[in-house]
């Protein structure tokens, strides 16, 4: 037997549908938030860094034996700061993460002013990081050591956030605070320091002015090549990023038109199909009077092409509205699947007993979240599809029961022609048939099953299909446990709707009053 | 037996269904467009009326119908409504959330076209013994 399963794990965000971002000049406040959070936790990187460098000094004799001096307090004092200063940055974006939850991000926000809450975060970490930075520098050694290259950490992540006139303002910081300290040093108001045990080096410089100098100007005129480097480079991307997103856009609209089109279409032949079908009708039914023998085989021939036709409009409309980006997403509502189970096989059964196929179900209450039209066109398609390729007088089984942590699964089994191996995982697929279901009905229109298969994505079903040739084919349908992400629940839940005695297309909550008092479930067209 | 009126803009399909709901002894008017129906019905008060929601300026001007029958001050506001659609998703074309809200839209049936004929013809009449029950009666 063999076995293949339709699965949506990881279903894309609704925001992956959603409308098409407009051109962007900068990054867009999501983006920037996950890159604040990020800076937050590679600082933890150097704050231990810091703590270690700061407790090694403490271990007498350590330091002085590879040539360093004891740094002091400095590196613990500066962990401890920069170890406040971070949680307090981390609470913060927390905070900002938390109320983008509550009001989504909007993709096309992505030109994020200066004073929103994720950028002012962004500006006080490297503001505050320049700050400390430079104090590292000086107590490190600003002109004998390369600590002043590590300014370049954060010109070239600003460089990447960032919009160029940003960075460049990074980079400008980073110049006035470095050549603030040297100066600072050279004036004495600052008090020399440095790790290195021996100050002949510096002591060379100081008699050295045209070394001092440039080591002094080769570190800004570094950074302001990898500043320009960087953001040319960064800009680029940028625009590259740009244009794919409006080619995306272009695309993701032409496929929207196309559908839009297409269903329009669908549509309007719909309705004069109606009046097609209505007058036959007429002529059928003995409105016109008694018809000749054969006109009444040429009616039942155009009558049976015209089920045929409705079946196919209605299973294209049904596909189209599935596959449409624009349209409004449907509500998820606490469903019983046992209810909606019994809805749908009351509407095959007319095609059940056409066709000699006894229906036996099993079904226990079994309530999940989901799309009741949703769930509605995967069971009847399901059903369908069991009866269509089922042999006269066979039987088709159902079974719907909950599963341990709230899912639950259906099951429709079938005793006709089986699915080939090789044809199982095409049998998704719009339009496909196997030669053999041709054979055996050619009345199927070969969309159920891609139906089945977008109500199944659109709300994270697992369809699990195990068929064997001239044995049966037996469908499972898992329910995820919670209520799958839906972004039409952000307005509050959708009541749970009663649906035994559901109307389709537009159950009335009025009409199921009355239906209840009459005690009518009728056919539900 | 009752007065229908059928609003529908498709002539063809309007006369089929008009003529099966004759033959089965109903009173049948047929108007093509949403003002001639407004005027039919404010000169004679149907005992049912058949909506269809699309027409060719406004693709939901059966739901605005609807809901200015049943805000009407007069006797038209409990006439019972059939609204037939050519649609079959909730949230088809054109229209909003707001036309097919449960709450607000106050039409008593559906049937989806293509109609099985004798069903409609069992709608009509399931809905008109309704509407003549006497505890449904208006006073």
């Amino acid at each position: 037997m063999a076995t293949y399963t339709l699965s949506f794990p990881d279903r894309a965000s609704p925001s992956a549908h959603a409308a098409p971002r407009a051109l962007a000049h900068d990054l867009p406040e999501e983006l920037l938030l996950r890159n604040a959070l990020w800076f937050c936790r590679l600082r933890w990187l150097v704050i231990g860094l810091f703590a270690a460098f700061g407790v090694l000094g403490l271990v007498p004799g350590l330091l002085p034996r590879l040539g360093l001096r004891p740094p002091g307090a400095w590196p613990l004092v500066a962990a401890a700061v920069l170890f406040a200063a971070n949680l307090a940055w981390l609470a913060h974006a927390h905070t900002i993460a938390a109320k983008g939850r509550h009001a989504p991000f909007r993709g096309e926000r992505w030109n994020v002013p200066l004073f929103q809450p994720v950028c002012m975060n962004l500006w006080a970490q490297i503001v505050a990081d320049l700050v400390s930075l430079t104090l590292v520098v000086h107590h490190v050694g600003s002109l004998e050591t390369f600590i002043a290259f590590a300014y370049l950490f954060h010109i070239v992540l600003s460089c990447i956030f960032f919009p160029r006139r940003w960075s460049l303002v990074v980079t400008a910081l980073a110049c006035a605070l470095y050549l603030g300290t040297v100066a600072l040093e050279e004036a004495g108001v600052l008090e020399r320091a440095g790790i290195y045990a021996d100050a002949s080096l510096r002591e060379l410089m100081d008699h050295l002015p045209g070394v001092r100098l440039a080591h002094v100007a080769w570190a800004p005129f570094t950074w302001f090549v990898v500043w320009y480097l960087a953001a040319h480079l960064s800009a680029e991307v940028h625009s590259r990023d740009r244009e794919l997103a409006e080619t995306n856009r272009l695309l993701l609209a032409a496929q929207e038109e196309r559908r839009q089109h297409m269903l329009r279409t669908t549509h309007e032949l719909k309705a004069p199909f109606s009046a097609i079908h209505a007058n036959v009708q007429l002529l059928t039914k003995g409105h016109c009077g008694q018809l000749p023998a054969e006109a009444q085989a040429v009616l039942g021939r155009i009558t049976t092409r015209c089920r045929r036709l409705a079946a196919e409009i209605q299973e294209m409309l049904q596909l189209a509205n599935l596959h449409s980006v624009t349209q409004e997403p449907l509500p998820t509502a606490q469903l019983d699947l046992a209810a909606i189970m019994r809805w749908s096989l009351a509407r095959v059964a007319p095609m059940a007993q056409e066709r000699q196929i006894a229906l036996d179900a099993d079904l226990h209450p079994a309530p999940v979240w989901a799309v009741e039209d949703h769930a509605k066109m995967v069971f009847a398609n399901l059903l369908s599809n069991a009866i269509t390729y089922s042999h006269p007088g066979g039987h088709v089984r159902v079974e719907v029961a909950p599963q341990h942590g709230g899912s639950a699964s259906v099951v429709v089994q079938d005793h006709g022609i089986g699915i080939e191996p090789a044809k199982l995982p095409r049998i998704f697929e719009p339009y496909y048939r196997a030669e053999e279901a041709v054979r055996h009905n050619r009345e199927s229109t070969g969309l159920g099953l891609a139906i089945v298969r977008q109500a199944a994505e659109a709300d994270g079903l697992t369809v699990h299909v195990e068929s064997e040739p001239n044995v049966g084919t037996r469908f499972t349908v898992l329910f995820p446990p919670s209520p799958p992400r839906s972004p039409g629940l952000g307005k509050g839940d959708t009541p749970p709707s009663a649906v035994d005695g559901a109307l389709s297309p537009f159950p009335s909550p009025a009409l199921r009053r009355k239906e209840n008092a009459d005690g009518v479930l009728a056919d539900r067209g | 037996m009752g007065y229908l009126l059928i609003v529908d803009d498709d002539e063809d399909f309007a006369g089929a269904a008009a003529k099966v709901l004759r033959d089965a002894g109903h009173e049948v008017r047929v108007e093509l467009d949403v003002p001639s129906a407004v005027r039919s019905m404010r000169q004679r008060r149907p005992d049912l009326a058949i909506l269809d929601v699309m027409f060719p300026e406004d693709s939901s001007a059966g739901f605005s119908l609807a809901r200015e029958i049943r805000g009407e001050a007069g006797n038209l506001r409990d006439v019972p409504l059939l609204m037939l659609t050519a649609v079959n998703s909730r949230f088809p074309l054109g229209f909003s959330s707001k036309d097919i809200d449960d709450c607000w839209l106050p039409v008593d049936e559906f049937l989806e076209k293509p109609v099985d004929l004798d069903l409609l013809c069992a709608r009509v009449a399931g809905l008109l013994s309704h509407a003549r029950a006497p505890e449904n009666r208006q006073p």
